[in-house]
Parts: structure tokens; sequence; C-alpha cells
């Protein structure tokens, strides 16, 4: 595929990720409401693993082709779970603060641009570095305006 | 308050780095081992959490209509999808095109639940989301 047309659907991708990212949290946020914060955390990452497990034959001989040597792989790699675990306590716990839900979420989206520019500035964790252009900065300015007002227009 | 706002912070941060190391795994794997190994090392801190504090189960814990309880297997299309997207685009257009798609579908979301009609100022956000989206569109290149 050409690197354009990967880049239109990786695009793509990333808005129905977000899409499913709201679902999600609907879900699991019902689920908090009938069991807990823990309770949810714990049965959403339980089903999810089953749920991959089922699938196993769409990835087994992916994983087979890649061919990179086990060793090759950093044992940090496999921490990915681990912090988003520890992310779900964090904020079941800010949210019980006076910052509640809006506060919450504002400067948890703030913590996440901060960091993934300096992901992208210095490469960090095995990641390409990269080099952001003007443009991504427009759309970043106006994709944090439109969420505020998104937000502030629901209160 | 300070408090918080740190751990408001840092939580959100956390959130980068767990697309990072999984979107890394996903580069020597594949994006749908990268989530289910997500999911398993959750699950396993999560319940030696439960073991330790407990009140991991509370009456009527399993009681709620059966959707509810399939916010796992979205998630593993999420975090499939979004270690995929992170090699290819970066950390930061991977952030700010999934906080688009999560405050439109939100905003889509709601209105099917519960009906309310968009606010005008919402209405302002999501033009101005748009525009973002499609600007960023626009943007390419290879990684340098």
């Amino acid at each position: 595929m050409p690197a354009r047309r990967i880049d239109l659907a990786a695009n793509l991708a990333a808005l129905a990720a977000g899409a499913l990212l709201s679902l999600m949290v609907h879900l699991n946020g019902e689920l908090a409401r009938q069991g807990g914060a823990l309770f949810s955390s714990w049965m959403a990452h339980g089903t999810g693993t089953v749920a991959a497990l089922l699938v196993i034959p769409l990835w087994w001989k992916a994983i087979q082709r890649s061919g990179a040597p086990r060793a090759a792989i950093p044992l940090w790699a496999y921490l990915g779970g681990f912090a988003g675990a520890v992310t779900v306590i964090m904020t079941s716990t800010a949210v019980n603060s006076s910052l509640a839900l809006s506060g919450t979420l504002a400067l948890g989206l703030a913590g996440q641009i901060v960091f993934s520019l300096a992901a992208d500035r210095w490469g960090l964790f095995g990641i390409a570095r990269r080099r952001l252009r003007l443009g991504d900065a427009v759309a970043l300015a106006l994709i944090v305006a439109g969420s505020a007002l998104v937000i502030w227009g629901s209160l | 308050m300070i408090e918080a706002v740190v751990l408001a912070f840092v939580a959100g941060g956390l959130v980068g780095v767990s697309r990072q190391l999984n979107g890394r795994l996903a580069v020597s794997t594949s994006a749908l081992f990268a989530s289910f190994c997500n999911h398993l090392v959750g699950f396993v801190l999560l319940t030696a959490i439960g073991l330790v504090i407990g009140g991991l189960l509370r009456d009527g814990a399993f009681s709620g209509p059966w959707y509810i309880y399939f916010g796992g297997p979205v998630g593993v299309v999420f975090v499939a999808l979004s270690s995929w997207i992170i090699g290819q685009i970066g950390a930061t257009r991977s952030t700010m095109l999934i906080i688009a798609g999560q405050v439109l579908g939100g905003v889509a979301l709601d209105w099917v639940l519960t009906g309310k009609p968009v606010s005008l100022t919402a209405l302002g956000g999501i033009v101005l989301i748009v525009a973002g989206v499609l600007v960023a569109q626009r943007q390419r290149g290879p990684a340098n």
C-alpha cells in the first residue's frame, strides 16, 4: 500500500477507535455502577482476555510470520496492560476528589497530549521519532478547543 | 487538591505510555497479540489488587443487563487498533484523532441513549473537531 493510503487508513482507524473507546467507557461505567470501579476494570480485562483467546486464529499466524526473534522483544513491551490497569485506579481516585469527572477528564487529556508530544519528539519506547508539522499543531488546537466546547456545552 | 491534579495528569500520561508499549509489542508481533497481552497482564494485576485489598465482588455485581459485560471485548478491538495506528502515524496524531473520535462518538452515543438535542455550543465544538480532523488528514509524511 502506498504511504498516503496507509496514512488515510490509520487516520480513519484512529477515529473509529475513539468512537469505540466512548462505547467502552459507557459500558464499563454502567458495570462500575453495578459492581464498583475495581470490579468493572477487572471484569473488562478478564472478558477481554477471553475474547482475544477466542480469536487466536486471527493472530497466531501473523506472529509466526513476523519472524522477529522473541529475545529481541524487550520485556517492558509486555507491560502496557500494567500501565492501563494502574491508570484505572488513579483516575477512579481523582474522580472522587474536588476535580470531579470533568476536571479528571480534562487533566487526563492534557497528560495524554503532553506525553504524546514528548514521545514523538524523542521516539520514546522504541516507536519511531517523528517531526510534527505546523498543520499538526493547528489540527491539535482545533480538536482540543472543539472538545472543550462539546464538554462545556453538554454540562 | 494538588495531589489530585498531579494524579489525573499522570494518569493521562500513563494512557500514552500504555499505547506506546502496546504499539512497540505490536511492531514485533501482531496488534491483536499486543491487545491480548495488555488484557492478560491487566487482569493478573487487578486480580492481585482485588485479593490484597478485597471488596472485588459486591452483591449484585453480576445482576446487570448482559450487554454491560461487553466492555472488555470492545476494549480488545480498541487496543488492537491503537497499537497498529501508533506505528503508522505516531503518538501525537494518534492521540488527537482518538480524542476526536471519542468526543464525536460520545455525542452520538448520548444522543442515541438520551434523545436530548445537541446544544448549540456542542455543535460549534463538533464543527471545530471536524475541521481539525480535516487539517490532520492533510498532514502526511514518513517518520523522520
